[in-house]
């Protein structure tokens, strides 16, 4: 038992360092969400579990093992970067960058303004444009993002989640229409998961029913004419970032895709021609067991509740597929470097996690956004992962392990309970409304920082083993230059005065008389012919916005012109 | 009975990494502030009128997407033409280093970075 008064006095008696250093041991025994961790785990944990039935060999249902039969013998797992700032240009370079260093997929990360669907010149968008990602106010912005990228051979994800998230994929289907490829051979991602950017940004232009209406529109339209694109890619993984913990961010990710995935079967859309090609999108954080059993436990619910509750008839329809990002939320700016371990750790946890893809992060990225090196080591790290390591030789490494079985039986039953009281509820959009979800992850926030605050959760560098914060070096730092907004509001502006102003009319009236045909309308088509003649995203998502009854613009300031 | 010390506290801007600055704001009314919240997507004119009509004794300002160069200028300058040059602004967020004197060059009295002990925080904002 370690005695806090005694703690207490050994940290005033720096020359007791030493010794205190040799008698360290664990205090805090429990996961990182919570769960009480024993002494050691024999085969009494598991107890009632059968292995066809509940473990199962990878590629066979529930998955728990993974979802291939073998694992990333077949394949490796994508390593997937992603750039969005400054200018289009810049963002060109650098995802060319990145395929020179040998990522097999690119995130396209959008800035602010473009997630809220308000031009770059919008007066809410001043110091913002082009600083969290790449402004994308026309698709000229899009055809300078990929000029000279190949698009009918690489795998794009395309990381806008609101309910701006079809006009961004309408912008790269316009691009590829121009360059005379057929939108059929497109591969690639769109995050589409408005709900959970409730939660992460701009909650004023993502109303639930038309955020909901927009994701299940891309469904639709990729279910008839894209075969090869994945319709959503639903974010837990920016939930799980405010500090909820790995059950919920499990419960709340599949919560808010039974969402989209009832509403489109409601427009008579058969799940197994869709399900197939939904995503996840979760988080690798720093508690090594604890994320692999969540990924485990992740696979064999959603398995049991696509066959199930949903009642999906195609295996393929019943697979977890999962994208990795590893935990921002766990990075510090103090002694930055200390943050390639923990991406290290996070990564090797997601690969024996068995996932599709993975996003590492930058170990600068506390500080500003990731440089051209930090970014380098990102990918790095992966490739050591996948050529050196051996990790990725066989399925599963780590399933039959008594403490991994045990912990993901716990993680899955822990789920469910949450799953059962947002469908009591009546489902996620209801929770989301009656903001029960708002309060849980502001209690998991608080939760969180009481535990660092009284150093029950250490954190190197932060709450324990600092150096002193203001004298640390921080590196280089990768800065927007301001001249990036004032050009592109200056593009802007040239753009209006340049476009055919009768096209843009007809094409907006178009879209806007489509919109108010009411909620089972599908809007892709007439989006892609208003981008075409360069209608802005703000005028698309107004004019829909307006269509729905809402404001034309999320801010009120700003009125249509059409 | 003495004044209970009155602070605002707002994030200007399309950000909505809102989490520290409600810590913030509840950490402060359980040290016996009074927090007048102005929220997350408002205006350098929507803070600076709720600054002078609450007429509050600190302005707490949290920025995670960099904007701080561009927006705590033009705060500083909005307090001064309403007559508010006087106000305490503390800055938070994801502040890098070398941007903390050029912030303090703008006339904010301090800055907290991300990973700053709540103690700390509060320890000053409470003086």
């Amino acid at each position: 038992m370690s005695d806090p008064v005694k703690l207490e006095e050994r940290e005033e008696k720096k020359s007791d360092g030493l010794l205190e250093a040799y008698y360290e041991k664990p205090k805090r025994l429990t996961t990182w969400s919570g769960f009480p961790v024993k002494d050691i785990y024999t085969q009494d944990d598991l107890q009632g579990v059968d292995y066809e039935r509940d473990i199962a060999k990878a590629g066979e249902y529930p998955f728990t093992r993974g979802i291939h039969s073998n694992m990333y013998r077949g394949r490796y797992w994508t390593i997937r970067e992603g750039s969005g700032y400054a200018r289009a240009v810049d963002t060109n370079k650098r995802l060319k960058f990145l395929a020179s260093q040998g990522v097999g997929g690119f995130s396209i990360f959008r800035d602010l303004p473009t997630v809220w669907g308000i031009d770059a010149d919008h007066p809410m968008a001043e110091g913002e444009v082009g600083v969290c990602g790449v402004n994308l106010t026309s698709l000229k912005d899009m055809e300078d993002v990929l000029d000279g990228i190949a698009l009918d051979k690489v795998s794009v994800a395309l990381l806008c989640a609101s309910s701006l998230a079809p006009v961004i994929f309408c912008q790269y289907i316009a691009v590829a229409e121009k360059r005379g490829i057929d939108f059929s051979k497109l591969r690639g991602t769109i995050a589409n998961d408005p709900l959970h950017s409730r939660y992460c940004y701009g909650k004023l232009s993502n109303p639930i029913d038309l955020s909901v209406k927009l994701a299940v529109d891309i469904i639709e339209f990729c279910t008839e004419h894209m075969p090869f694109w994945n319709t959503n890619s639903v974010n837990a993984y920016d939930m799980r970032e405010t500090g909820i913990n790995a059950p919920e961010e499990i419960a709340f990710g599949f919560c808010i895709a039974m969402e989209y995935i009832r509403k489109a079967m409601e427009r008579g859309v058969n799940v197994d021609d869709f399900a197939s090609r939904i995503s996840f999108y979760f988080s690798a954080s720093i508690d090594f067991f604890e994320e692999i059993a969540k990924l485990r436990a992740a696979r064999r619910l959603w398995a049991k509740i696509m066959k199930e509750k949903i009642g999906a008839s195609n295996p393929n329809s019943w697979k977890f597929r999962s994208g990795i990002h590893t935990a921002g939320s766990s990075l510090m700016p103090q002694q930055p470097l200390n943050n390639v371990i923990r991406i290290s750790i996070e990564a090797l946890a997601a690969v024996l996690g068995g996932v599709q893809s993975i996003h590492c992060c930058s170990y600068d990225e506390p500080i500003a956004l990731p440089s051209e090196d930090s970014q380098r080591l990102a990918v790095r790290t992966q490739q050591i992962l996948a050529y050196e390591t051996g990790v990725a030789n066989t399925a599963d490494p780590l399933g039959g392990s008594y403490f991994l079985e045990s912990l993901t039986n716990t993680i899955e039953e822990e789920a469910v309970k949450i799953i059962d009281e947002i469908e009591q509820m009546g489902g996620m959009a209801e929770a989301m409304r009656k903001e029960w979800v708002d309060q849980r992850i502001d209690q998991a926030a608080l939760k969180l920082q009481k535990e660092i605050e009284s150093k029950e959760r250490i954190i190197v560098g932060v709450n324990a083993f600092t150096t002193g914060q203001r004298e640390e070096s921080q590196g280089d730092i990768q800065r927007i230059p301001p001249e990036t907004e004032t050009e592109q509001i200056a593009n802007v502006k040239k753009l209006r005065d340049a476009r055919d102003h009768n096209k843009v009319k007809e094409a907006i009236t178009r879209l806007r008389d489509k919109a108010l045909m009411g909620e089972s309308e599908n809007l892709i088509l007439p989006i892609i012919e208003a981008l075409k003649v360069y209608a802005t995203i703000g005028e698309i998502q107004g004019t829909i916005r307006e269509a729905c009854g809402l404001s034309y613009d999320p801010f009120n300031i700003l009125k249509s012109q059409y | 009975m003495e004044k209970r010390k009155r602070i605002l506290l707002a994030k200007p801007g399309l950000d909505a990494h809102d989490m520290g600055i409600k810590l913030i704001a509840r950490a402060l009314k359980d040290a016996g502030a009074e927090i007048v919240y102005g929220g997350i997507y408002v205006t350098p004119e929507e803070i600076t009128k709720t600054a002078v009509e609450e007429d509050v004794d600190m302005l707490g300002l949290s920025f995670h997407s960099s904007t701080h160069l561009v927006t705590v200028p033009k705060i500083m300058k909005l307090l001064k033409e309403k007559g508010r040059g006087d106000l305490t602004v503390v800055v938070g967020g994801c502040i890098p280093l070398e941007d903390i004197q050029v912030l303090k060059k703008m006339g904010v009295r301090e800055t907290f970075g991300s990973g700053s002990p709540l103690d700390d925080i509060i320890d000053f904002m409470m003086i």
